[in-house]
């Protein structure tokens, strides 16, 4: 099996992110004594070693110019699977030696040698200029860094690897043999996970961090009440990783400290004016990293700087990669034996557990014109895009595309991309560049209509060129001539950029639109009921409108308006230069229109203190209120209308049940209780949106480019079933703030809608995905509004928004084939030019099932269940779901254990190596909010609107959150392991003393047991006691390092999420504790079964299928 | 004879109050007692009666009216038999015997109350409040407040808004503090101004292409007024509802948008400032869209939440038509002119019928209500006065037609009706006109500014003329001037004609009920007498009793009502005919001898009357828009008979050095190159310069001290104009012209064309000719004398 492997970069992918266990064996042969204990299923764990020593380790680096992505990872030690795979004594990395190596060059946040500085400085240009084979070993450190041209290394140069790099590769095969179980079986050399040097501190993040840095920095001690948002670190100690990370936040405005401590005279901020507040290159449209653009130095198109003559068809350019030919071992862990009778056998800290990698690694896409397997969705990494997209922007659920529809089915895995196209870069990768081919528009294959892209093959002299996509052959326009080179490449291949990258953006012209590009508007609708009145979130909206408003694009084509709703909709005419505002109030909520032709909507820079004094006025202006009804229908529908010829954001802040006017809802959830005879039976309906009525409103929406974001600040049944299908038809989403409080949801609010304006986005968008032929698109799945089967009508489109696209075959690939994938996305920007961003995607095609499971994606495919699982929620009852889901779960093991695993044991099992967290993950999602029977309503509902957009890496976490303890932090930092240290979600891991953090992206929980030191909780939130802790809590930074060390893990993690979580207090012995254990997915809860007793189940169904 | 029928032009208004002390005048003062002789007559029994006229003699009682039993329920009245010694009345009317309560037990032969003084036919009670509570609370809220709610069009350009504010701020200025003042201006969209919110300017914005119940009005705009009202409805419990008008009222009140005019000047005036044309983009090719039938709608619905019985009146400035929604008379589209007579001739007038319906439901909800529509409508385009006529006619409102907000016309019109003293028009509200007669005599229905409350019984006529089918009628707005002619159908029953008890005399008591302008509730009591006529023989009587300027008054208000409910009713021939037959019957004549033909002097001028009736605005339509005639109609309706006559047959005086003022012929012949002519055509009045008058002040004569005299009489007639203009709503339009100028078109067009083109040789040096081929007076009068004495 190993023999078919076809090429080097598809190493058996342990997740790297997560270690597998707070007491990490401090040594190789501990963690092999751990894997002994693992052995319950009758384990022959010597059967399974000699595949390390089958793996052919592949020697001869210095000839292959190309190297499998791992092997330039010098820069990133930490890699995991290259820590798992080198034999011990070999690997200086995966041994104990890491820590200190870890510490010393390849991290991130402390300020790297000058060597690597100097990257961001010279720019892509330069290095890549650097012969392949030159590259001196600094230049390989240096390399780890954004501009560094992996291909130039010959993993000969890697001074500081033990192993060679090649040596990676061919670490599965050993795996796939392994019977180990759990996490090290991945490991065999027991690499304890502490050990792991990876783990870069999440400080180092240098991108992603929610647009504001400021509300988690200082802002917890002086939270928003009018933090300018110039300085957003002040609270920040300044030896704080992050205190120079704003900068490298592209959309974070002000903040302009360099990533990696450039100077700061160097920021990007005085670069030419971007479109987002941050980032300073015209060239891209979202804020690019900062370096970057200096070292374009304001060249707004890339063309010229394509970088290596590296060409994308060619051959590797030495004989001696023949990387194919290394045996494509499967890797594998099998983990339960025959006696599944005795699950007490199962150490239940050797089961497989996420180990969260904590060091950055560069992931080239492709590599000697084959496609790398990219790294997992979780983990931190740098692309270099060599004709593949970035897997940020899109990835598949498995690696290798299978050549027949049958082989699909056989292997139970699904086939679907994840496109998230305005996924956030990081800083150091090379932003996407933009191509203006002009009047005559981007090349496009005549027949499919395909974009130009790296994988379409010029032929006869380049006066002619084959789609990729549908194989048709068409004329090279006279003026994209260009003769081929002798490697049959084009020669200007590298010099333009949709020749060589994957993803590229062009300039639209006059004939992809059908009006001018439209402005960028923002229309906020502000419940202003006596509820909301009373709860303060009226007041809570106008504050956040009104200091989000700094945070809106600048220039004259940002557009504002206002209105607030409660049995009526009030409009305000902020046009009145001298004038306090005129507020225009439309009574008839069945039938509703807007009260004036213009002035509801204007430029912001006319009426910015007008509005900003009118949301002022808003609370006390209804102060009393008694009106309590909600015409939240109406109030929507209005505020189209004004947008109407125009399109935009519409951001709706709603408190209660919408009840009258177009649109209103009962409160189906008391009528379900009341009928609980029929409830049972028909619960899930109550999930379904109540009429069509909204879905019609929301189609019409999405006609005209408005998108609708919903804040949901309520302290009562919204029916957000129905709600939520208005931003899921218009591209917008739902935020929930359940139950609201004030005190301690004002600055989610606040910065929710900051990153909602701020972060990477387009608008009137049309997004289509194209395949090769063989393959075709099934179904789009997300927040979009479809109108006719192909294509996907987004009327807005932003960096956390994901769209899953299914596929099934409609014809056979041949073996050894490529399977294109290009998304084409239509859309305007915020300042308003119209772009095609096209994002290409080339899987090789395999006919073997091994391939499929070793190539498989988890973080993907679990996505990807997920959201099937969402989808199915209200269309069929939970326990039908749950067994839909677990099914999958066991149906896929079992195609591996029966097609694939050599092992001939029955009695073990058995789960491929890239999918060894499956029933883990499979279990949490059984567990999840979702899937429970004990949610509310709403909160099932919000759940299914929230997964639907939801991003793999975002997708993952909700599912199966991290926690870590807190009181224990200063302790920590010592390691550096600050955020990597977590805890399995399991009751026994809590301790009685112990404060935890568990953030799932969306929440984060503080758990504060019941005999934790006073000390500590004085340090922590200033009182003695845990019961002294307010509920509502509002996180400070008290003058102590504990404190600031929880601020800073607290706001590291909302950075990593681009959310602001929404901390919450779980006492022990509290009703607030019940919040929590539910999350204790390892546990046995009532009706659910524990991690092991899960195993077990799972291993008797195969077996059973088995027989 | 035509001379002399030209000669008593003008004479029949001279007298000093032609009206009488009663305020009533009838076609005919002597009533034929049967059915035959009445259709014999030719000219239809009709009374005019000026409900509330001022009279300097108004007896005013300080208690409640003596009633006879029901179901008669007359007003004890001097026609009253009394015996002082049994202390018991006798109804004229029913001839009822009624005691007299107590507290009129001191009456005597010496001492009678007010309302028994034979010269006192009209009295006016003035009770106090019904019992203490009520008193003490009028007392407390003062004088109840009358509401003016303004509905302002803003389809209009720059300049006519900017003269709308100006009128608007002068009214302001105008309107006593307490007045509860509204605002609804539209345009594309209805905006009600919210003006008790302090914050920021509040206004309520409704579409203006829907229609809207006012049920929905009031619950968009959260007013709930029933559960707050006083148990008592109606006027009489007008006390109550003006205290509660004013009292205190939760938010959820209509005060939220009715304020004390003291309290919002402010805010209004910087909403005027603030106001804007209508900002809905126009269309190239397209009328503004105007949607005055919703913000009627809900101005309508608005005055719907107040008190019944409050004293409200909608003023609407409308600057175009209606183009939008409901009450919509024209669509958008440019290339659609608005409605003719001809289009409404041949019902090709898409937008009428539904038009008028909805107005037609509007004037119900206002008459329900007690609220009055004004309309002032200024634009040079027709804005729907053809339509909005019914709304306005059976509210009692106002109405005024100009061709700019910034003309006379409206600004001085406008500026009367908030004025007071000598000046008010004495605008009161919720006016109700019973009337009670003898036995015999049935009422048919009414002509003028009111509605038909449909109480209906023995007197009711079978025949139903206008408002009928009732015996009393709501005018929510009536002034000093406002005239309702009634019409009598005399159907003597079986029993009345049994020569028993031959009264001589008919009785008919007008009670009218109205709240004054100070906002106290009062009731007018107006009985008068006439004689019965019997038989065929005694035509001298009925000659007698002949009121020609009434007949010719009442039959220009029947013929209008015809000319607008029969479809292809021929006016003109109508007219001649009765005029033949009415010669024919009381003429004095011999058969087929025309040059034997001679009328009574109380029917001498009747001729000439009609000869200009036909040939006035109200016959020949088809000179004017329908908005004008409907205009014309409408005040012709409403006005003294004096005023109505005015309109038919305009006045004309001649100024010269050798003469006084005096009054002239209205003919062409009356015109001369030394004389100014002085023409009051009662909707414009016009001075007319003789081409050597319109020399001499072009030379500037006037102006030189040794031609004093001629400056005298340049000044005289604008002396006398004024006086006419002062007097007057609406507010003519004054033109000056001279002979010959293009002006002077005013003035020929009512003067008999005596001498046209074809007899143009003959006319003398200064004269002047009319260019017509309509006949003259005499052609017209030799044609009545001839058919008259056909046989």
């Amino acid at each position: 099996m190993a023999s078919s492997q076809p090429f080097p970069s598809g190493p058996p992918r342990p997740r790297p992110g997560f270690s597998p266990n707070p007491n990490p064996n401090p040594n190789p042969s501990a963690a092999a004594d751990a894997i002994q204990n693992l052995q319950i299923g009758r384990p022959p764990p010597p059967s399974a070693v000699p595949g390390v020593a089958a793996a052919p380790p592949f020697t001869s680096p210095a000839s292959r110019p190309g190297p499998p992505p791992a092997a330039t990872s010098l820069s990133r030690p930490g890699h995991p699977p290259f820590a798992s795979r080198p034999p011990p004594s070999s690997a200086p990395i995966t041994s104990n030696g890491p820590p200190a190596f870890g510490l010393g060059a390849p991290r991130f946040p402390p300020p790297p040698p000058a060597s690597q500085q100097m990257p961001p400085v010279s720019g892509p240009a330069t290095i890549r200029a650097a012969s392949p084979s030159a590259a001196p070993p600094q230049a390989q450190v240096a390399r780890s860094f954004p501009g560094s041209p992996p291909s130039a290394h010959p993993p000969s140069s890697q001074p500081f690897m033990g192993p060679p790099p090649s040596s990676q590769p061919f670490m599965s095969p050993q795996l796939s043999s392994q019977p180990l179980m759990g996490p090290l079986s991945s490991r065999p050399f027991g690499g304890p996970p502490s050990s792991q040097p990876f783990g870069g501190p999440p400080s180092s993040r240098p991108f992603g961090g929610p647009p504001s840095s400021q509300p988690f920095g200082g802002p917890s001690s002086q939270p928003f009440g009018g933090l300018p948002a110039s300085q957003p670190f002040s609270g920040l100690p300044a030896s704080q990783p992050f205190s120079g990370l704003p900068a490298s936040q592209p959309f974070s405005g002000p903040p302009a400290s360099q990533p990696f401590s450039g100077p700061p005279a160097s920021q990007p901020y005085t670069a030419p004016p971007m479109p987002f507040p941050g980032p300073p290159t015209s060239s891209s449209p979202f804020g690019t990293p900062s370096w970057q653009s200096q070292a374009q130095q304001g060249v707004p198109s890339m063309v010229s700087m394509q970088a290596p003559p590296r060409m994308f068809g060619m051959p590797p350019h030495t004989p001696g990669q023949t990387m194919a030919s290394v045996p494509p071992v499967m890797g594998h862990s099998p983990l339960a034996g025959h006696q599944v009778s005795t699950p007490s056998k199962i150490d239940p800290n050797q089961i497989p557990r996420p180990v969260p990698s904590t060091s950055v690694v560069l992931f080239e896409t492709r590599q000697g014109n084959q496609a790398n397997i990219p790294p997992p969705a979780t983990s931190d990494f740098i692309v270099k895009d060599n004709g593949n997209c970035s897997p940020r922007l899109m990835r598949c659920t498995m690696n290798q595309i299978p050549c027949t529809g049958d082989l699909l089915s056989t292997s139970s895995m699904p086939l679907a991309l994840m496109v998230q196209p305005f996924a956030l870069p990081h800083p150091s990768e090379e932003p996407i560049q933009v191509v203006d081919f002009g009047e005559s528009g981007p090349l496009r294959c005549s027949r499919c209509k395909g974009y130009v892209n790296p994988f379409m093959r010029f032929v006869d002299q380049g006066r002619h060129f084959t789609c990729n996509l549908c194989g048709f052959t068409n004329e090279t326009p006279r003026d994209y001539y260009c003769n081929l080179g002798p490697d049959g490449r084009r020669r200007d291949a590298d010099e333009r950029p949709e020749l060589c990258r994957g993803t590229v953006e062009f300039v639209a012209t006059k004939e992809y639109m059908v009006r001018d590009p439209m402005p960028a508007v923002f229309f906020f609708i502000i419940d202003v009921t006596m509820n909301a009145i009373q709860t303060g979130a009226t007041a809570a909206a106008c504050t956040a409108v009104s200091q989000a408003l700094a945070e809106l694009p600048e220039g004259p084509r940002t557009m504002v308006g206002v209105a607030t709703f409660d049995s009526s909709i009030h409009f305000y005419n902020l046009k009145r230069a001298s004038q306090q505002p005129l507020m225009l109030i439309v009574p008839d909520i069945q039938d509703v229109y807007t009260p004036l032709h213009t002035d509801l909507i204007v430029q912001l820079t006319e009426c910015r203190q007008n509005l900003e004094q009118l949301l002022d006025s808003i609370p006390n202006m209804f102060e009393n209120n008694r009106v309590t009804e909600s015409a939240f229908g109406a109030a929507i529908k209005a505020g189209f209308l004004a947008m109407k010829p125009t399109g935009g954001k519409l951001l709706v802040f709603q408190s209660v049940l919408p009840s009258v006017g177009i649109g209103s809802l009962s409160s189906r959830e008391a009528e379900g209780r009341t009928n609980i005879s029929s409830g049972d039976k028909e619960a899930h309906k109550l999930l379904q949106p109540a009429d069509k009525t909204l879905k019609t409103m929301a189609i019409e929406f999405a006609e005209y480019q408005v998108c609708v974001d919903i804040f949901l600040t309520t302290q009562t049944f919204v029916d957000i079933a129905s709600i939520s299908v208005v931003p899921r038809t218009t591209g917008g989403q739902v935020y929930y703030y359940y139950p609201f409080s004030a005190v301690s949801d004002t600055a989610k609010l606040y910065n929710d809608l900051r990153w909602n304006i701020s972060r990477p986005q387009g608008f009137e968008a049309v997004m289509r995905v194209r395949c090769s032929q063989g393959l075709q698109v099934q179904e789009y799945s997300g927040n979009f509004c479809k109108r006719i089967p192909t294509d996907i009508d987004l009327p807005a489109i932003d960096c956390d928004k994901t769209i899953m696209v299914t596929f099934k075959h409609d014809d056979k690939f041949q073996e050894g084939s490529e399977c294109g994938f290009q998304c084409a996305l239509l859309y305007t920007t915020v300042y308003g030019q119209r772009r095609i961003r096209i994002i290409n995607l080339s899987l090789p095609c395999t006919s073997m099932l091994s391939n499929l499971f070793r190539s498989a994606d988890l973080d993907t495919q679990f996505a990807c269940f997920l959201k099937q699982a969402a989808n199915g929620v209200p269309t069929s009852p939970l326990s039908q779901v749950r067994d839909q889901i677990t099914n999958l779960c066991i149906n896929i093991l079992h195609s591996y254990r029966k097609y694939c695993a050599t092992v001939s044991s029955s009695g073990q099992l058995i789960l491929p190596e890239a999918l060894k967290l499956l029933p883990l993950y499979t279990l949490a999602l059984v567990k999840s909010i979702g899937l429970r029977n004990d949610g509310r309503l709403d909160d099932r509902s919000y759940w299914i609107s929230h997964v639907a957009s939801l991003s793999i890496s975002l997708a993952i976490p909700l599912v199966y959150p991290r926690m870590i303890s807190i009181h224990d932090l200063a302790s920590k930092e010592e390691d550096g392991s600050l955020l990597s240290a977590t805890i399995p979600l399991s009751s026994e891991h809590i301790n009685e003393d112990g404060i935890y953090l568990l953030e799932n992206g969306e929440d984060g929980l503080i758990y504060v047991a019941n005999m934790v030191n006073s000390d500590i909780l004085q340090q922590l939130f200033g009182v003695s006691s845990a019961d002294g802790i307010p509920t509502q809590l509002v996180l400070q930074q008290f003058d102590n390092d504990l404190s600031k060390k929880l601020n800073d893990v607290v706001n590291e993690i909302r950075r990593q999420r681009c959310s602001y979580l929404r901390l919450r207090l779980c006492r022990k012995g509290d009703p607030s504790g019940m919040f929590f254990f539910p999350y204790m997915v390892e546990d046995k809860a009532p009706g659910g079964l524990s991690y092991v007793e899960f195993l077990v189940h799972v291993h008797r169904q195969i077996q059973t299928k088995m027989a | 004879m035509a001379a002399d029928l030209a000669g008593g032009g003008g004479g029949g208004a001279a007298a000093a109050d032609p009206d009488g002390p009663d305020g009533v005048r009838m076609t005919w003062n002597a009533w034929p007692r049967s059915k035959v002789e009445a259709s014999k007559c030719v000219i239809p029994v009709a009374a005019c009666i000026a409900p509330i006229r001022a009279s300097p003699s108004l007896l005013v009682l300080p208690y409640a009216p003596l009633r006879c039993k029901p179901p008669c329920a007359a007003v004890l009245n001097p026609f009253a038999r009394v015996d002082f010694a049994a202390r018991i009345w006798i109804c004229p009317i029913c001839f009822s015997r009624n005691h007299f309560p107590p507290h009129y037990a001191a009456i005597s032969e010496t001492n009678v109350p007010g309302e028994l003084y034979p010269q006192c036919t009209t009295v006016e009670y003035a009770p106090p409040p019904h019992d203490a509570a009520a008193a003490a609370a009028a007392a407390a809220a003062a004088v109840p407040a009358p509401i003016f709610l303004f509905v302002l069009d803003t389809c209009l350009i720059e300049e006519e808004l900017g003269f709308v504010k100006s009128a608007m701020r002068r009214a302001l200025g105008l309107l006593p503090d307490h007045a509860l003042v509204g605002l609804v201006t539209f345009g594309t969209q209805v905006h009600l101004h919210e003006l008790g919110f302090s914050d920021l300017s509040k206004i309520y914005v409704f579409r203006g292409t829907k229609e809207i119940s006012k049920e929905q009005i009031l619950d968009q705009l959260g007013l709930f007024s029933a559960g707050i009202r006083p148990g008592a409805a109606g006027p009489p419990g007008y006390p109550k509802a003006g205290l509660q008008a004013n009292g205190l009222h939760p938010s959820g009140s209509v005060n939220r948008f009715l304020l004390p005019a003291s309290d919002c000047e402010y805010t209004l005036n910087a909403l005027l400032d603030e106001l804007q044309t209508d900002q809905w983009p126009v269309e190239a090719g397209n009328r503004s869209r105007r949607c005055t039938g919703v913000a009627l709608s809900v101005a309508a619905g608005l005055l719907g939440a107040c008190m019944p019985g409050t004293g409200a009146r909608i003023i609407a400035l409308v600057g175009g038509p209606c183009t939008e929604g409901p009450g919509m008379i024209v669509s958008k589209d440019l290339s659609e002119p608005v409605r003719s007579h001809k289009d409404l001739d041949k019902d090709a007038a898409p937008h009428f019928h539904k038009a008028v319906k909805f107005y037609d439901n509007l004037a119900k909800q206002l008459v329900n209500q007690g609220h009055v529509l004004d309309l002032f409508a200024s634009a040079l385009d027709q804005v729907g006065v053809a339509e909005m006529k019914v709304a306005v006619e059976r509210t009692g409102g106002l109405v005024v037609l100009a061709e700019s907000f910034g003309h006379p016309v409206f600004k001085d019109s406008f500026k009367r009706i908030f004025e007071d003293g000598e000046q008010s028009l004495g605008l009161s509200f919720n006016g109700t006109l019973e009337i009670n007669c003898s036995k015999d005599i049935k009422i048919q229905g009414a002509i003028g500014p009111c509605t038909s409350l449909e109480k209906k019984g023995a007197l009711c006529a079978d025949t139903v003329i206008g408002q009928g089918n009732t015996t009393s009628w709501r005018m929510c707005g009536l002034d000093r001037s406002t005239c309702l002619t009634v019409f009598f159908d005399i159907s003597p029953s079986e029993r009345s004609s049994q020569p028993g008890i031959p009264n001589p005399q008919l009785y008919i008591q007008f009670l009218t009920n109205y709240q004054n302008p100070e906002g106290q509730m009062r009731l007018r009591v107006t009985t008068i007498t006439r004689k019965w006529v019997d038989g065929s023989a005694n035509t001298e009587e009925l000659v007698e009793g002949f009121d020609q300027e009434t007949a010719a008054v009442v039959l220009a208000r029947y013929i209008s009502l015809k000319m607008e409910m029969e479809e292809e009713f021929d006016a003109t021939r109508w007219l001649d005919r009765s005029l033949i037959r009415l010669c024919s019957r009381f003429g004095d004549y011999r058969k087929d001898d025309p040059a034997s033909f001679t009328l009574h002097p109380n029917f001498s001028i009747f001729p000439q009357f009609m000869f200009n009736l036909r040939r006035s605005q109200f016959v020949q339509v088809f000179n004017n828009s329908p908005d004008e005639t409907a205009y014309f109609r409408m005040l012709l309706n409403r006005e003294s008979i004096t005023n109505s006559v005015v309109m038919i047959q305009p006045s004309l005086l001649s100024y010269s050095f050798n003469s006084p003022p005096a009054p002239a012929l209205l003919d062409v012949a009356s015109i001369s190159a030394d004389h100014i002519l002085l023409l009051d055509a009662y909707f414009s009045v016009v001075i007319f310069h003789g081409m050597t008058i319109a020399q001499w002040r072009n030379m500037g004569y006037q102006n030189q001290p040794e031609h004093q005299a001629f400056a005298q009489l340049l000044q005289a007639p604008q002396d006398d104009a004024q006086i006419i203009i002062r007097d007057r709503f609406p507010v003519p339009r004054l033109v000056i012209c001279d002979q010959h100028g293009s002006q002077a078109r005013f003035l020929l067009a009512k003067l008999n064309p005596s001498a046209t083109y074809n007899s143009a040789h003959e006319v003398a040096p200064g004269s002047d000719v009319i260019f017509t081929d309509d006949v003259s007076l005499q052609v017209f009068c030799e044609h009545l004398q001839r058919l008259a004495v056909q046989s």
